[in-house]
């Protein structure tokens, strides 16, 4: 149950999107514009310092979005790990990132050394990633789901798949209504204790259920479709309109993205 | 004399080819009607709602849309297939089927944008829409996102949105409280006054009088078994008994116990009476 409070929380909860705060307010392709261009920035980047500059912009973005900092560095930190514990580690050493050393420890036997230049690597990449991640994060958050997918159109993604990857989104949720429902009912009758074996044949019955609702739904769902005129190529509401705000804050973000990759070439 | 909007002749149909759906079927549908189908579960309304809008199509038989048969085959012709798409819409029973989109306001708008409609009439359907329904503050929302009652307002409005001649409406009250009930059925009346053709699916009994001109009762065999007036329909006890058609209340006047069928509050009249 925790496990799909987290999703529908971390998935559905559109409690900052809906915020009246600086990037709530601008235009979600300007958003992704500016997003994207400051990412692949991130990437070409090869100074720390510049890049944790972006990353300080980032959280004082997030501060003007009304978005509580503590909740932020959470929800992007614990991705940390994930992308760059097994990557980040090894460079440390000497063996992978030989050069002047700074610190050595001796592991069983092993003498490992943290250099300068592996350390120097391993900030960089995680100044990277948390950077990047944090750009990606902020996005989403402050931003609708429904108007995310209105900005899949701008980079050319086809009209079919923004509207089945909208209507995966919108059944996603009525299938976990579904699987709540359903452990609840099971929970009713049968306690909390219930054998491994016993389990096993529940979830996989559970999994066989919805697969089969799943079915029987994509065709309703298909025959709604027909019945209100689709007829293979969908059309879709275009209700996005720029204003002067908007541009403000396109051209704003490429003077700082410009600014930051000269200011690159300089110090490089 | 008028020609109906609707002719089915001997329908058959079966789901899988092995489960009958219905069963020697002939009914004719006249523009502007109210007509109200009624029927224990499983005996077939639903399915003859599917086949009215032609998302399904009779094992045998033949359904006639002002004199052009329906046939899978017919909707390869993206006229005809426009054309009928225009004119006859469908409120599923199940909102969460109708209700597609990531917003309200998509949703709404989705069949007039399939449908060809200009910007500036698909806005003006959508105002229109939202001041009847009073759903201004649901647009942006996403349908997971609404309640039962407000799911099932919403979906009405997708369909009228593409202000078909024809409304097909499946449990349209089915499961809401007394207060949106009376929305729905109001905004169904109006609809109708204004020259549409309402075919209705329900058990509610409270609503089959004010939304009818003519009922068709349907039996276990998937067939029609009654077509009459709705106060003739409704003052049969026996016939309801039978049929399943009718809630059975057992409660107290002063010591006694009291049983019988269920009916409006003229009942209770006649008791003090």
């Amino acid at each position: 149950m925790s496990m799909i409070s987290f999703i529908k929380e971390s998935i559905f909860a559109e409690e900052y999107a809906v915020k009246k705060g600086l990037l709530q307010t601008i235009d979600p392709r300007f958003k992704a514009l500016a997003i994207f261009a400051l990412v692949i920035s991130v990437m070409f980047l090869k100074n720390t310092l510049l890049i944790l500059s972006i990353y300080s912009a980032c959280l004082f973005l997030t501060y003007l979005s009304r978005i509580n900092i503590v909740f932020f560095l959470k929800r992007t930190w614990v991705f940390i790990p994930i992308f760059s514990l097994f990557i980040a580690i090894p460079a440390l050493f000497n063996v992978f990132s030989p050069g002047q050393e700074i610190f050595s420890l001796d592991l069983l036997g092993l003498k490992l050394i943290i250099t300068k230049q592996g350390l120097d690597g391993a900030v960089l990449f995680i100044s990277r990633v948390i950077t990047s991640v944090s750009l990606v994060v902020l996005f989403t958050l402050v931003t609708k789901h429904n108007q995310i997918l209105k900005v899949l159109r701008i980079f050319g993604i086809p009209q079919i798949f923004v509207m089945t990857f909208g209507m995966c989104y919108r059944y996603i949720f009525l299938f976990i209504e579904v699987i709540t429902d359903t452990y609840i009912a099971i929970k009713s009758r049968s306690g909390f204790v219930i054998s491994a074996g016993k389990g096993q044949k529940l979830v996989a019955g559970n999994i066989a259920n919805l697969w089969q609702r799943s079915y029987l739904m994509h065709n309703q769902v298909y025959h709604a479709m027909l019945s209100r005129g689709y007829a293979g190529e969908p059309k879709l509401l275009k209700d996005l309109s720029f204003v002067l705000r908007d541009w403000i804050f396109l051209i704003v973000s490429s003077i700082l993205i410009i600014f930051i990759l000269w200011k690159s070439q300089y110090l490089s | 004399m008028e020609k109906p909007i609707f002719e089915l002749k001997d329908i058959y149909f079966s789901y899988l080819g092995r489960f009958p759906g219905l069963n020697n079927l002939n009914l004719s549908i006249f523009k502007g009607s109210k007509i109200v189908l009624m029927g224990a579960n499983g005996s077939g309304k639903s399915t003859l709602l599917s086949l009215l809008d032609a998302i399904i199509f009779p094992d045998k038989g033949k359904i006639d849309f002002l004199g052009n048969e329906l046939r899978e085959s017919t909707f390869n012709d993206e006229i005809f297939t426009h054309d009928f798409r225009s004119k006859v819409g469908f409120v599923f029973q199940n909102p969460d089927i109708q209700l597609f989109c990531p917003t309200v306001k998509e949703d709404i708008t989705f069949g007039p944008l399939q449908l060809g409609i200009s910007a500036s009439d698909i806005k003006n359907r959508l105002d229109r829409l939202v001041s009847i329904f009073h759903i201004e503050h649901l647009l942006e929302r996403a349908p997971y996102q609404l309640s039962i009652g407000e799911k099932k307002k919403v979906a009405l409005a997708s369909v009228l949105a593409i202000d078909t001649e024809v409304l097909l409406l499946d449990e349209p009250t089915a499961g809401l409280d007394p207060q949106t009930t009376r929305n729905i059925i109001d905004i169904i009346l109006e609809e109708n006054q204004a020259g549409k053709t309402i075919i209705t699916a329900t058990h509610d009994l409270h609503i089959v009088e004010e939304i009818s001109d003519i009922i068709h009762v349907f039996g276990p065999q998937k067939n029609i078994i009654r077509s009459d007036q709705p106060s003739r329909v409704l003052s049969d006890d026996q016939f309801l008994r039978e049929n399943n058609l009718v809630h059975i209340h057992r409660h107290k006047h002063g010591d006694k116990v009291h049983v019988h069928a269920h009916r409006h509050l003229e009942h209770h009249n006649d008791h003090n009476n």
